[in-house]
This record gives structure tokens, C-alpha cells and sequence, in this order.
């Protein structure tokens, strides 16, 4: 092993940075020209220039050894040390580079986009705290500062989803996707925990992920700790990456900021995570069980997530589902063996959502409203959103050659692989995939055409002057609890102004993004058979030789495909992609009649009855979100509100409050009868009485002192006289 | 020759000086009963000398009746002297009156 480039060692200054950035403007942004923008996007386009370099000598290296550094802290002494370090392999650098483009794009971005907004310095050390917290999730080297920042993430996307926390349906919004992701941040602490317990003789360091790594390869942890360890992990990726039934938060998160959006669906929230999965890969591919359970919930998730969008209005909630949906895919994809495509397919997802996010910005920035009914022939308007758009779209379809079909190729490939090794959760991959994908792309053409085509339906305020986007956003979301998407662009017919083509620090950004998301797809494609490529980078020597070890034992026992451990896909790494053309003549049909459907119903601008909400019951299923909304309202909000709440209150009340109170007034009382008995009687009597005893003797005493000498010669001989008869006496 | 005489007649001048230190008003005469009390002293120590150790050619007691003496003088010459200032500053010399130095 080399000595790691001094490049890499600084690798730290990639989270610093923003840390750093998040406090200046804390400290002083407000009295800068540009109210603190210009430390963040600073700090973030350098964090982006190493983030660049790190990823470029990362790259290039073909099979680099990971490089950890950390700071060891054994606070019970020897036998348990802390760390606070970095690990740095090419999933890191992926992620860094992923993390800091999307944060810079939208830090940029916000500038405009925010422009005018009250707390706008506030905003922006928000976004550099976020970006920090997840740069400091990414570079850890151990689960317990991964912990760390996955609750920093928590903590800062609720600061932001509650952004506009005047209204109280925001606030509702951050408290559900704080409270959500919290429920899964249990899981993972206790998997952590688990784990560490289980590397606990092991080393001295039972958080670090090499060695937690290493010793579930070598069979060193016992099954019941990596299927326990990992499924409860597991949890807290089912909350955090919106997978059912934990993603009831996701589209409630619409509410932040636009461009926050972008950051938490493309960045640096829903990513970590999927993350925390791929970078404890090797731990669960060691169970059959934890990836089934895994691929199960990615496969739901994939397919109903995708289902939703269908019947939203709001163009950021389609986009969540969507968001929701593409997790499902890289989850399942994890729990199909699928490491490369999947940590492929966070990537690129990481360039097309945030485009798709930052583009539907721009739109709601020009017609002050969330909802695509209120839109229509915007192409016209505002060329350069429509044709980043377009593409953001494509490649979220998964149009050939963008880099949203070759990820997502290899994960319906990678099901496919696992399909052959006789699982049957591979072929639910690869079809519900295939379905899901359909489903995609009808929604974002419908999307697409309502937004694009036709005519341009005009709507938002008549007054409508200033950046309040916001004012929608809680619009559409108190529309959404009646349950009816629909019923709201009929009370605000009135003419606006002609939308107009957002300024340039929106569009640059829509334009870097747009052709990263048909660039950074090549590097994983067909096209790079040749190292170093996409699965070159993301892999670790663990990772490449490392197999399953559940498929030998299958092959024994009869069940799968004989012998499959021999098979080439016994191996975790795929090697390097090659053309399914098969896969691509299917995809080419699913989304030409995918586009031809939505064209069909929508090619012509809005029906007056939007299909999707002419299909009777499904339609009602979709637009009760499966009822988990509303079951969750029932059988877990009501009850710890009405219930638990009350319960708590008088706790509080009665035991904890009495108990104070109790502890308060014996203290009072003991304080006032120490006061009275011991201050006042002892110890002031005490004085009191030395100086009144004094005072009273001296009064008596000093009547001796009469100055007669005569009476002082009579005392005189009197006590001679009766020495004298003593002395005779003792005699 | 017996001590008998000496100590009685010693007891007696002492008694006497005692009573005048301690009944007499004017300052002179509580001065006078002083040296009566003093000489009271002197007659012993001599007696003492003579009687019971008169081989002792340190005559101790007569030595010791001699400074009396001269303490006597000293202390008659500072006391008179204390006197005249207190006749001249009050035109009396009665001890019972010369209380100032009281509580």
C-alpha cells in the first residue's frame, strides 16, 4: 500500500469547510453585501474543488486500498476506543462529489431563488450546516459518527422543511419528518449498538466500519448479530430514505424551500440512507435474510411510491413520489446483490432530482404556484427550464443513452442476475421494475405535458409581485388534507402577467446539472468496459472478492441454481457492464407507450376531467396515499396526542411537578427552620449572649474599681489575712 | 533575751499602722501609718537577725532593715511629694475625696 496522496489526507476540508462556512455566517453573514451567500457558495465550491480532485485521483487509481485516519478517544481506558476519523474509498469521493456538486448548484441557486426572503442569512447557514452534516456522515469511518451525522441530517432538514414556520401546516410537516425519520433513527442506533456489541471482543474499535466489515466476511460475527444488527439498521434506512411504510414524511417535506427540496432529495438527506447500506454491503450480504427483507421493501416501495405521483397536482409532490420510488430502486437493488448499480443509481438520481427539483423552482418561481394544472405552454416562456427540464425528465424516465437508463438498466440486470441464482425477489426486481418504470414515465410525460404543452393556463395571485412560493406550498398542502387535489385553481382564475424565463443564477446551475445528467451516466455505461469505470471506483478489495456465502449452502441443499457459488454472480461486483439489447428493446417500449398514453390523454392540454382521476376506486386509494396517512393520524397521532399526551401531562403534573414541588417546599422549610432555630437562636444567641454577659458582669464589676485606696488597702490585707489562715489551714 | 518581746512589740506597730492606712483620712497620717508598718517590719527582721542567727556574718536581716529604711526615705520623699501637689490642687488632704480614678 502507497502512502495516500496529500490530497487525501485533506479530504477533512471537504466537511470543514461548510462547518466552517455555517458558523461564519452565523457569526457575521448578516452584515456582509450578500447577507452571508457568498461564504457558503465559497465554502461549497471549494469543498467542490477537492471533492473533484479527490474523485478524479480515486478514479484513476485502479483498485485503491481505502485510506482511514482518525482520531482514537478511549474514554473507559484500554479495550474501547471512539473515533472521530475519516475513511476515504471511492464510494466516499462518489458521495463527496455527489453531496458538494447538488449543494453548490443549490447554494447558487438559492440566491436567486431566495432573493428577498426574511431570514435569508438564517437560510443559508442552514444549508451549509446540512451539507456539513452529511459530508460528515459520508467521510466517517465508524458507525457511531455516521450515527452522528445521520441525526445532524435529521436535525437540519427539519430546521428547513419547517423554514416557513409561520404557518402551522409547515411546522406539522418538519415535526412529521422529524418524528418519522426519528422512529427509524431508534432502529439504527440499536443495529449499531448490536453490531458493536458483536465486534466488542473482536478489537478495541467495535464502531469502525473496516474492521466491523472485515470480521462479518471472515465469519467472525455470529448470524443472529449481522441479520439483528442489519434489519434494524435497516430501519433507520426505511425511515431516512422514504421506503414504505416509513415515507409518509417525504412528500410533507415539500413544504421547506424548493431548493431545499432539491438538497434533501438529491444530497444529502434521502441518500444517507441508502448509503449507510452500500457502505455495510459486505456485512449483509453475508444473510439471505436481511436482503430478501431488503429487496422486498424496495421492491413495495418502488412500484406503490411510483403509483402516487399519478394523481398529484402538485409538481413537487409528484417529484417526491418519484424520489420515493427511485430509493425503492436502489434499496431493492442492495437487496439483489446490486451494489454497483445501486450506489450508480443514487448518483445519477443525485444529478436528475435535483435538476427536476431545481427546474420545478424555476416554474413555481415564474407562476407562484406548485400545481401543473395551473401551468401549460411554460415551453414558450421559458426555454432553457423546458429543455433542462426535458432532460431531467428523460432521465428520470430512463430514456436511452441518459444517465438515468444505464443506472437503472443495471439494476433491472443486476435483479436479473439474482433471478438466476434463485432468488425469487431478482425476478420481482426486474419486472416490477419494468412496471414501475412505465409508471414513471407516464407520470413525469403527464407531468411533462401539463406543464409544457398546450396552453398556458394561467394562474397564481393577481397581486402577485414578490418570492412567495411559499404562500403556495402551504396552500396546496392544506388542499391536500381535504383529500382533493383539484379543487383549487378555480378560486384564483384571475390574469396574471405573462410567466417569464428565471434569471441566470437559476438557469446556469439547470444547465450544469442537465448535462452532468446525461454525462456522468457514461462512466457507469457500456461504454467504460474498460477500468477504471463506475464500478472500479465504488468497489473495495472487500467488495470484489467477497461472495455470498448463503449460495454455496443453497447449492448444497438443493434450492437455487446448483452449484451457483462457481457462477461469476456468485461475486458481488457484476464486472463491468455490457448491452442487454434485449432489456433496451423493452425499455424503448415501455417508454414510447408510456409517452404515447400520456400523450393520448394529456397531448391536448388539461382534460376536463383529469383520467387519472377517473379510475374509480384506485383512484380513491391513490389519492388516500394507501391510507397511511390517515391510519397513521388515527392509530398513532391521536392516541399519543389525545392518550399518551394526556397521560404524559399529568405525569408531569402530578409526579414530576409534585416531586419538585415536594423536593422545593421541604427545602424552603428546612431552610426557614434552619434560619430561625439555628441561625437566629444558636449562633445569634450565641453572640447576643457573649456581649450582654459582658455587658452585664462588667456593669457589676467595675464597682470594684471605686477609687478609694483606703477600701483597696482594706481588700489588700483582707486577702493577706486570708491567704494567711489557708496557708495555715493546708498546714 | 526572748523573741517574745520583739514580735509583740512588732505585731502591735504593725496593727496600728494597718488601722491608720486604712481608717485615717488625711494623707500624711495613712503616710506615717505606712512607715509604721515598715519599721513594724525592720523590728522583726533585726530581731530575727539577732536572736536566732547571730554567728551569721552576712547579717542578712540587718541588711534587709537598712534598704527598708532607704526605701522607706524614697518612698516618704515621692509620697509627700504627691501629697503637697494634692494640697495645693485641692486645699485638702483627705484621702477620701481623692477619687477621680474610679469607674
Amino acid at each position: 500500500m502507497t502512502e495516500p496522496s496529500l490530497l487525501i489526507q485533506s479530504a477533512w476540508l471537504i466537511p470543514a469547510l461548510p462547518l466552517a462556512s455555517a458558523a461564519a455566517i452565523a457569526a457575521f453573514g448578516r452584515r456582509l453585501p450578500w447577507h452571508g451567500a457568498e461564504i457558503g457558495i465559497g465554502a461549497i465550491l471549494t469543498s467542490l474543488l477537492i471533492a473533484i480532485a479527490i474523485a478524479w485521483e480515486t478514479f484513476t487509481t485502479v483498485d485503491p486500498a481505502p485510506y482511514e485516519a482518525a482520531y482514537a478517544w478511549s474514554p473507559l481506558g484500554g479495550g474501547f476506543v471512539l473515533e472521530l476519523g475519516m475513511l476515504i474509498d471511492g464510494l466516499t469521493a462518489m458521495m463527496f462529489l455527489l453531496v458538494t456538486l447538488v449543494s453548490s448548484m443549490v447554494q447558487i441557486y438559492s440566491r436567486e431563488y431566495m432573493h428577498g426572503e426574511k431570514r435569508f442569512t438564517y437560510y443559508y447557514a442552514m444549508l451549509s450546516l446540512f451539507t456539513f452534516s452529511m459530508l460528515f456522515l459520508v467521510i466517517a469511518n465508524n458507525t457511531l459518527q455516521a450515527v452522528v451525522g445521520w441525526e445532524l441530517v435529521g436535525l437540519c432538514s427539519f430546521l428547513l422543511i419547517g423554514f416557513y414556520w409561520e404557518d402551522k401546516s409547515n411546522q406539522d410537516a418538519a415535526n412529521k419528518a422529524f418524528l418519522t425519520t426519528k422512529f427509524g433513527d431508534v432502529g439504527l442506533i440499536v443495529g449499531v449498538i448490536v453490531l458493536s456489541a458483536g465486534m466488542f471482543g473482536l478489537t478495541d474499535t467495535p464502531f469502525n466500519f473496516l474492521q466491523t466489515i472485515d470480521a462479518a466476511v471472515a465469519g467472525e460475527l455470529s448470524t443472529a448479530t449481522i441479520v439483528l444488527g442489519m434489519l434494524l439498521i435497516f430501519v433507520g434506512c426505511i425511515s431516512k430514505s422514504g421506503q414504505m411504510p416509513l415515507h409518509v414524511w417525504l412528500p410533507d417535506a415539500m413544504a421547506g424551500p424548493t431548493p431545499v427540496s432539491a438538497l434533501i432529495h438529491a444530497a444529502t438527506m434521502v441518500t444517507a440512507g441508502v448509503f449507510l447500506l452500500a457502505r455495510l454491503f459486505p456485512v449483509l450480504a453475508q444473510s439471505a435474510t436481511v436482503m430478501a427483507v431488503i429487496a422486498v421493501v424496495g421492491v413495495i416501495t418502488l412500484f406503490f411510491g411510483g403509483l402516487l405521483a399519478l394523481v398529484q397536482d402538485d409538481i413537487k409532490k409528484i417529484l417526491a413520489y418519484s424520489t420515493i420510488s427511485q430509493l425503492g430502486y436502489m434499496v431493492a437493488a442492495i437487496g439483489v446483490g446490486g451494489y454497483t448499480a445501486s450506489v450508480f443509481h443514487l448518483f445519477t438520481h443525485g444529478f436528475f432530482k435535483a435538476l427536476l427539483f431545481l427546474g420545478a423552482g424555476s416554474l413555481i418561481h415564474a407562476v407562484h404556484s406548485n400545481n401543473i394544472s395551473d401551468m401549460g405552454g411554460l415551453r414558450r416562456f421559458m426555454p432553457h427550464t423546458f429543455w433542462t427540464f426535458t432532460i431531467g425528465s428523460l432521465a428520470l424516465a430512463g430514456f436511452p443513452l441518459t444517465a438515468g437508463f444505464f443506472s437503472k438498466d443495471e439494476i433491472l440486470v443486476a435483479g436479473d442476475l439474482w433471478a438466476v441464482n434463485g432468488f425469487a425477489t431478482g425476478t420481482a426486481v426486474y419486472w416490477v421494475g419494468l412496471a414501475a418504470a412505465f409508471v414513471t414515465t407516464f407520470y413525469m410525460a403527464r407531468a411533462w405535458f401539463l406543464i409544457f404543452m398546450g396552453e398556458h393556463r394561467g394562474a397564481g395571485h393577481a397581486d402577485a409581485h414578490g418570492h412567495d412560493a411559499h404562500d403556495d406550498d402551504a396552500r396546496t398542502r392544506t388542499t391536500r388534507t381535504t383529500h382533493d387535489a383539484h379543487d383549487d385553481h378555480a378560486d384564483h382564475g384571475a390574469h396574471h402577467a405573462d410567466p417569464h424565463e428565471s434569471g441566470r443564477q437559476i438557469t446556469v446551475p439547470l444547465m450544469i446539472l442537465a448535462v452532468l445528467s446525461i454525462a456522468v451516466g457514461l462512466i457507469g455505461s457500456p461504454f467504460a468496459q474498460e477500468k477504471p469505470n463506475f464500478e472500479s471506483w465504488t468497489s473495495t478489495t472487500v467488495i470484489a472478492e467477497t461472495t455470498y456465502p448463503f449460495l454455496a449452502e443453497y447449492a448444497a441443499a438443493g434450492t437455487g441454481i446448483a452449484a451457483a457459488a462457481a457462477e461469476p454472480s456468485a461475486k458481488i461486483l457484476h464486472g463491468p457492464p455490457t448491452w442487454h439489447l434485449d432489456l433496451l428493446l423493452i425499455v424503448l417500449v415501455v417508454f414510447s407507450s408510456a409517452v404515447a398514453l400520456a400523450w393520448r390523454f394529456y397531448g391536448r392540454g388539461l382534460p376536463a376531467q383529469d383520467p387519472m382521476m377517473r379510475m374509480g376506486g384506485l383512484t380513491r386509494v391513490l389519492v388516500a396515499k394507501y391510507g397511511f396517512d390517515s391510519f397513521g393520524y388515527r392509530f398513532i397521532v391521536v392516541p399519543v396526542r389525545d392518550r399518551m399526551s394526556a397521560w404524559a401531562t399529568r405525569i408531569s403534573n402530578d409526579v414530576i411537578d409534585g416531586a419538585v414541588a415536594g423536593i422545593g417546599t421541604t427545602t424552603m422549610r428546612l431552610a426557614r427552620t434552619t434560619y430561625t432555630v439555628v441561625d437566629q437562636r444558636i449562633i445569634d444567641g450565641g453572640v447576643n449572649g457573649a456581649a450582654f454577659s459582658a455587658a452585664w458582669w462588667s456593669a457589676r464589676l467595675r464597682r470594684i474599681q471605686s477609687g478609694d485606696v483606703q477600701r483597696y488597702a482594706g481588700a489588700l490585707v483582707a486577702g493577706v489575712i486570708l491567704l494567711v489562715l489557708a496557708f495555715v489551714a493546708v498546714r | 533575751m526572748s523573741l517574745v518581746g520583739p514580735l509583740l512589740l512588732a505585731t502591735l506597730l504593725f496593727s496600728v499602722g494597718v488601722y491608720g492606712l486604712i481608717a485615717r483620712r488625711n494623707a500624711v497620717l495613712v503616710l506615717i501609718s505606712v512607715e509604721l508598718m515598715l519599721n513594724a517590719v525592720n523590728i522583726n527582721l533585726v530581731a530575727f537577725q539577732n536572736l536566732l542567727f547571730p554567728t551569721d556574718v552576712s547579717a542578712s536581716g540587718h541588711m534587709f532593715a537598712l534598704f527598708i529604711i532607704g526605701v522607706a526615705a524614697a518612698e516618704v520623699g515621692v509620697g509627700l511629694a504627691i501629697v503637697f501637689n494634692l494640697f495645693r490642687n485641692r486645699a485638702s488632704v483627705d484621702v477620701d475625696r481623692v477619687d477621680a480614678m474610679r469607674w
